[in-house]
């Protein structure tokens, strides 16, 4: 189980939160990249990368226009900036007791709460506990780059799968086309990302 | 691996789910989802549905290819997808789904482990075993469907043996089909298929099947000299052997026509028929092949009147159209031997009867029309012997040799009918009323049935009648035919078993499925059948519509049916012998 948290919680709901992280963080989650969020009841969050958002300030805005940047003035501001870098984490599930459960979240994670990126044995552990359902949650919130965020996701559980010597992707495209099915454009749209990575 | 093992494991590999029920009715058929590639089940596959404590039997009769969406199915995806995604999608978006006829249902009840078995075996407890019943209601919606197993077609069709004759097989599983000879005899049937479809093979078949197991007598009306003695295949020139060489002792082979030959052999005996034997009916029967008008009945009516029925044909065969002598005037006036003489006697229109006498030459010219038989009253009756054959169990093909002619046909067939007809009448009368033996079942099989069972004639020959009502009277026919479009439609509804062949004309194939449900569904599969390989089973002889692969009629054939090799020719004989 991985240690080291990558940031900790701004703002949150039951399907959703924004956590902030400093710059330079060696560990800095990618997009898609699956998380988790253990809170203080015993209940443990999982989410999805879904943005990325490093806001302007003030300094920043002058320096951009400046002629020439040092190395110590732009590692200076990343490191001692007191805007965070903010992510948008969906929620795709929950466990308690050890058991997975691949739906709502019964209560938001509370501010400043730390979390952690998964391992790959952590996603295995998390696929574990249902068939893909979770991917309605994506693929149903309109907000949502689902072609791009599923990509990016299947990508993880692929490397994860076949680390364990298991299958690949195939449990979750069906999963996908079954949701999908009735909607061809957005279907064709998810499938022609994922075959990216196949 | 030992051969009942792998027929187990083949049978368990046959018994494995190919789809499953997604929607349809008792109307509009049943729709059922494959689960297996679609080249794996074809049309006129016989496919046994389960659901619940019920088994529902129905016939393949369409495979239809679907998607969730139509641009799923226009558009291949594979070069924008990959080829996981491509199948995978294809997978669940595009399907194929069967149509099947469902024909029957048996209740199976549930398993001996199943919490309600003690229940249900009290219920029915009092009952035989169960019967499969006429379709009256569906099956639930994902009920599994699978191939039938050689225990299904068995439990609908017969174990073979006894009175169940194989005629032919399923096609992907090869398990046997039989028919009820005892159920085929007791009403009409009908073989049909194309020139070429192989009908005469399968005549052979069953004619070999019905004689084996001794159902009933049989009559032939051989008109193209193919089921008595060995014949050559016209397509392949193989030999095809003859019901008089396998049946030796059984059949007899009537040649008509004095010193007749049958393809170069004498038959057993020569048919001949006596000129009191041709009644006005039978004259009448020929109005269209002897282009007869309307006043020929007016004409055979005054005939009888005035020489009897077995009088006025060597009568009226003995007039002269056009005979004058002089009057004591010096009119011409017509000689008493004249036609015109005996119409003016018998107040019959001169002209009609002079032009009916000239018509008639042909028949009068028949040279197996006799005014005796052997020009010898102590003669014994052609005709008569034959009856009397096929009275005491023998049977009969009547071959028409080298008369060829519808004439022919139509005369000798009729008259034959008419006295087998007037004869089982008798029979079944004294049985009845005086307990006497019951009359022997009696089968006339009837070739190019459409010159004798047409419109036209239905409604006057011995033929229709037969079709109608002789059932009651132990007789029924077996047509063969190979445009079921022209035979009387009455008559093709009193067809019990019919079995077809390819067909290709429309009307054709309307007329073979007429009177039975699921014609609609049925019709394409006729249209598609090959050709000498497949016929499909109907009627009411057959438990339900099924397609199968027809037997061979080949040494295998014989070997099966009558349970012995082949006798051994001279020729391996004496080389046994090392001459």
């Amino acid at each position: 189980m991985s240690a080291i948290a990558i940031g900790r919680l701004l703002r949150s709901n039951t399907s959703s939160c924004v956590i902030g992280c400093r710059v330079n963080q060696q560990n800095s989650p990618l997009f898609g990249e699956m998380l988790r969020i253990p809170l203080s009841n015993g209940l443990q969050i999982y989410g999805l990368v879904h943005e990325i958002n490093i806001d302007d300030d003030g300094l920043v805005r002058q320096l951009v226009t400046a002629p020439e940047v040092s190395r110590e003035v732009i590692e200076d501001n990343r490191q001692n900036r007191n805007m965070p870098v903010e992510m948008s984490v969906v929620f795709i599930g929950w466990e308690r007791d050890g058991r997975v459960s691949h739906t709502r979240v019964p209560t938001p994670p509370l501010s400043l709460d730390e979390i952690f990126p998964c391992t790959a044995s952590e996603i295995l552990h998390f696929l574990e506990g249902g068939k893909f359902g979770y991917l309605r949650a994506i693929l149903r919130n309109s907000e949502l780059p689902a072609a791009d965020l599923l990509t990016a996701h299947l990508r993880q559980v692929a490397a994860a799968r076949q680390g364990a010597g298991a299958d690949g992707v195939e449990a979750a495209l069906r999963e996908v086309i079954a949701l999908l099915k009735d909607d061809y454009p957005v279907l064709m749209d998810v499938l022609s990302a994922v075959s990216e990575i196949q | 691996m030992t051969n009942s093992s792998s027929t187990l494991k083949a049978d368990n590999a046959m018994n494995r789910p190919i789809g499953y029920v997604v929607g349809g009715g008792l109307k509009a058929n049943l729709f059922v989802r494959l689960t297996i590639p679609a080249d794996q089940v074809q049309e006129g596959g016989f496919v046994v549905l389960e659901s619940g404590n019920w088994q529902f039997y129905g016939l393949v009769t369409d495979l239809q290819l679907g998607s969730s969406d139509p641009r799923y199915a226009e558009l291949p995806n594979t070069p924008r997808l990959s080829a996981l995604t491509s199948r995978l999608l294809a997978e669940q978006t595009l399907f194929t789904n069967l149509e099947v006829l469902p024909a029957l249902m048996l209740e199976r009840g549930p398993a001996p482990d199943a919490p309600d078995y003690a229940d249900w075996t009290r219920a029915h407890q009092e009952e035989n075993r169960s019967r499969p019943l006429p379709i009256k209601t569906v099956p639930a919606h994902h009920s599994v469907t699978r191939l039938a197993s050689a225990g299904d077609v068995a439990e609908i069709f017969g174990e073979p043996g006894g009175a169940n004759f194989i005629v032919g097989r399923t096609r992907e599983q090869d398990h046997p089909v039989c028919i009820d000879l005892e159920k085929f005899v007791q009403r009409s049937s009908g073989i049909f298929g194309a020139t070429g479809s192989g009908k005469s093979f399968l005549t052979r078949i069953i004619l070999a099947g019905l004689i084996q197991h001794d159902a009933a007598s049989i009559l032939v009306l051989d008109m193209h000299n193919e089921y008595g003695f060995d014949d050559t295949a016209s397509d392949t020139g193989m030999p095809v052997v003859g019901l008089k060489t396998k049946f030796p002792g059984k059949v007899r082979i009537v040649g008509l026509g004095r010193a007749s030959t049958i393809r170069n052999k004498t038959p057993d005996l020569h048919l001949e028929i006596n000129e009191s034997d041709i009644h006005p009916e039978d004259i009448e029967l020929l109005s269209r092949e002897l282009n007869l008008r309307e006043t020929t009945s007016a004409t055979l009516d005054a005939l009888v009147h005035t020489f009897g029925y077995e009088g006025w044909f060597t009568a009226f065969k003995n007039m002269k159209v056009g005979s004058v002598i002089e009057n004591e005037d010096g009119k011409k006036v017509p000689a008493p031997d004249s036609v015109a003489y005996w119409a003016n006697e018998a107040g019959a229109n001169a002209m009609a009867a002079e032009g009916l006498r000239n018509k008639m030459n042909r028949v009068f010219n028949r040279p197996y029309v006799m005014e005796r038989a052997g020009n010898d009253p102590a003669a014994p009756n052609s005709l008569n012997h034959i009856i009397d054959a096929l009275k005491a169990g023998q049977h009969v093909i009547l071959s028409f040799g080298d008369y060829e002619s519808d004439l022919d046909y139509l005369l000798v067939s009729n008259l034959l009918t008419r006295k087998i007809r007037e004869t089982w009448e008798e029979l079944t009368n004294a049985f009845r009323s005086h307990g006497s033996n019951e009359p022997r079942p009696l089968v006339i099989a009837v070739e190019e049935s459409h010159k004798l069972l047409n419109r036209e004639m239905a409604s006057q020959t011995s033929f229709s009648t037969i079709a109608r009502e002789m059932r009651k009277y132990y007789v029924t026919l077996l047509i063969i035919d190979q445009r079921p479009s022209q035979i009387y439609d009455e008559v093709m509804s009193q067809l019990g078993t019919r079995v077809s062949g390819w067909l290709g004309d429309e009307n054709d194939i309307a007329a073979v499925l007429s009177g039975l449900a699921g014609r609609d569904a049925l019709r394409g599969m006729l249209a598609r059948l090959q050709p000498k390989e497949e016929v499909l089973l109907l009627g009411w002889g057959v438990p339900m519509p099924i397609l199968v692969r027809s037997r061979r009629y080949d040494q295998k054939f014989w070997e099966e049916l009558q349970g012995r090799s082949a006798p051994r020719t001279a020729t391996q004989n004496l080389k046994d012998l090392g001459f």
